[in-house]
């Protein structure tokens, strides 16, 4: 009867212990990950005994299998990203008189915010989840003991190269994005108006500024160095086959939610006039 | 046949270059690269391009716009029309491609008119800065053209004022055929009028005399009336009563 109470009508202390309880898990889901990122740069001390042929073919898979592989869907993303921009502002721009800025509009819709956001998504999505899923069955399989037991340190064998790899994979795709949405934005605005290819792309380069080839790159170098990080944190949680699909699932939702908060960060610092 | 053999194993190499996966993500990662960096080398100031660049003039007319026509600010000349291309929307205008050299400072807000040099001469584009700078004119921008003054305006227009002044005097020649005999019948009234009032003038002379010579003699009466007043005012008036 008195547990019966405890659970419909909770007193000070339950309530403190609902809000407490998933505090203190991310607490400790922020210090463990923490540490893991400690461990990691930690063991870059021992990358000298590593030879770069060794790691060479591991970036260069993935790199194909992130980038190039993912390059065709990106492209139709993009495509229609730029057109769904183009169309949008041909059809609300001129109400405002404004119609003089479409390149300026694509400049900070495409290139500053959804380019690399989108990229981030569909990397994620594709290559985020495979390296949760390899990282997993290798623990499960025993290859990363095997691994350890041959003195390797799989941190340094496993997570280095997909960095690079992801690194230069997103930092590809962004510029191969923005370069479709751009041209296929331009394609879709020839059906309503005429604009000459030179007037378009000049006008695109005037208005790309340094803050945003500078936000590109940071936004790269940070979303390749995330990804594969986390994915490889939540790679090697499960303790049972049946446990994967759980770590795999939380790998990606969680890099989502980061990779947003960060994007909005580097936005925030670079954009607001308040922190110039 | 050495040639096509020598070409099909450079193909051949290509071909089996690019099915290596280094190829592919060296071209991969290479390519964004390289723009990335010629954006940044742009945005730092380099550029490519030569002394000369691009901009458009947006006109409605071609009349008197073609290829080579050349372009000039206050009497410099600038460059020239390399291209004219017609625009089908969102109304049908044209796109004129003006190669000017960078020598001068020319702002985004300038108009480009369409003039002619002298009375026949041939046209020219002449580019005009706004009173207040903004930003410069750059690489791709478009120009708003204006037409003035082209000798094919003014010919047409000269044209419709002949035509009008032609029909104007068709007009006066029918209304002064058609009043001709309305004037004539007038001109004779007037004549018989004037002659009428000469005959009464020639016919009143005689009276008109007699009537000045009584006046006259009237006259001379008072006169002696007056003066022989003057002299026996008395007896004239006393005189005359008793002689009554």
């Amino acid at each position: 009867m008195m547990d019966d109470e405890r659970k419909t009508t909770p007193s000070g202390g339950s309530v403190a212990a609902y809000v407490g309880a998933p505090l203190l898990r991310v607490w400790r889901g922020t210090v463990d990950f923490a540490a893991y990122v400690v461990s990691i740069v930690l063991s870059f001390r021992s990358l000298r005994f590593i030879r770069l042929r060794s790691i060479s073919a591991t970036i260069l898979t993935q790199t194909r299998f992130t980038g190039i592989d993912a390059l065709p869907f990106v492209i139709v993303i993009a495509v229609l990203v730029g057109g769904v921009v183009i169309i949008q502002g041909m059809t609300n721009l001129p109400r405002f008189g404004i119609e003089g800025y479409f390149s300026n509009l694509m400049v900070i819709i495409i290139a500053r915010e959804l380019g690399p956001l989108v990229t981030a998504l569909i990397v994620i999505t594709r290559s985020g989840t495979a390296i949760a899923t390899e990282i997993a069955t290798q623990k499960w399989s025993r290859e990363i003991l095997a691994l350890e037991i041959a003195g390797i340190d799989p941190r340094l064998y496993i997570v280095i190269p997909r960095i690079v790899a992801f690194s230069l994979s997103i930092f590809s795709l962004i510029i191969f994005f923005d370069t479709a949405a751009f041209l296929g934005g331009y394609l879709i605005s020839l059906a309503t108006l005429y604009m000459p290819v030179g007037a378009f792309f000049g006008n695109l380069s005037q208005a790309f500024s340094m803050k945003d080839l500078l936000a590109t790159i940071v936004k790269s170098m940070m979303f390749g160095v995330l990804i594969p990080l986390i994915s490889y944190y939540y790679g090697m949680m499960p303790r049972s086959k049946s446990e994967i699909p759980i770590y795999v699932s939380r790998a990606v939702s969680r890099t989502l939610f980061t990779i947003i908060v960060l994007n909005v960060l580097v936005s925030a610092l670079l954009y607001f006039s308040w922190l110039e | 046949m050495m040639l096509r053999f020598e070409t099909h194993k450079i193909i051949g190499g290509i071909r089996q270059g690019l099915g290596r996966v280094e190829y592919r993500v060296g071209l991969f990662v290479i390519i964004p690269a390289v723009v990335m960096v010629f954006l940044i080398l742009v945005k730092l100031g380099y550029t490519l391009a030569s002394s000369t660049m691009d901009v458009y003039v947006k006109v409605n007319s071609i009349t008197s716009l073609k290829k080579g026509t050349p372009v000039q600010i206050k009497g410099y000349r600038l460059g020239r029309v390399v291209d004219i291309r017609p625009v089908f929307k969102p109304a049908l205008h044209f796109l004129a491609t003006l190669r000017i050299s960078r020598d001068i400072e020319l702002y985004e807000d300038c108009a480009a008119v369409i003039t002619n040099q002298n009375v026949i001469g041939d046209p020219v584009v002449e580019l005009r800065n706004p009173e207040t700078k903004g930003f410069f004119l750059r690489e791709g921008d478009v120009i708003e053209g204006i037409e003035s003054g082209s000798i094919e305006d003014i010919t047409a227009k000269v044209n419709i004022l002949l035509t009008e002044a032609a029909a104007i005097m068709t007009v006066y020649r029918e209304v002064s055929q058609e009043s001709r005999q309305d004037i004539r019948r007038l001109v004779t009234g007037l004549a018989d009028s004037v002659a009428n009032v000469n005959a009464i003038i020639q016919n009143s002379q005689k009276d008109i005399l007699d009537i000045i010579g009584s006046m006259r003699r009237t006259s001379q009466t008072l006169d002696e009336v007056s003066a022989e007043i003057k002299k026996h005012p008395m007896k004239f008036l006393f005189q005359g009563k008793g002689e009554k």
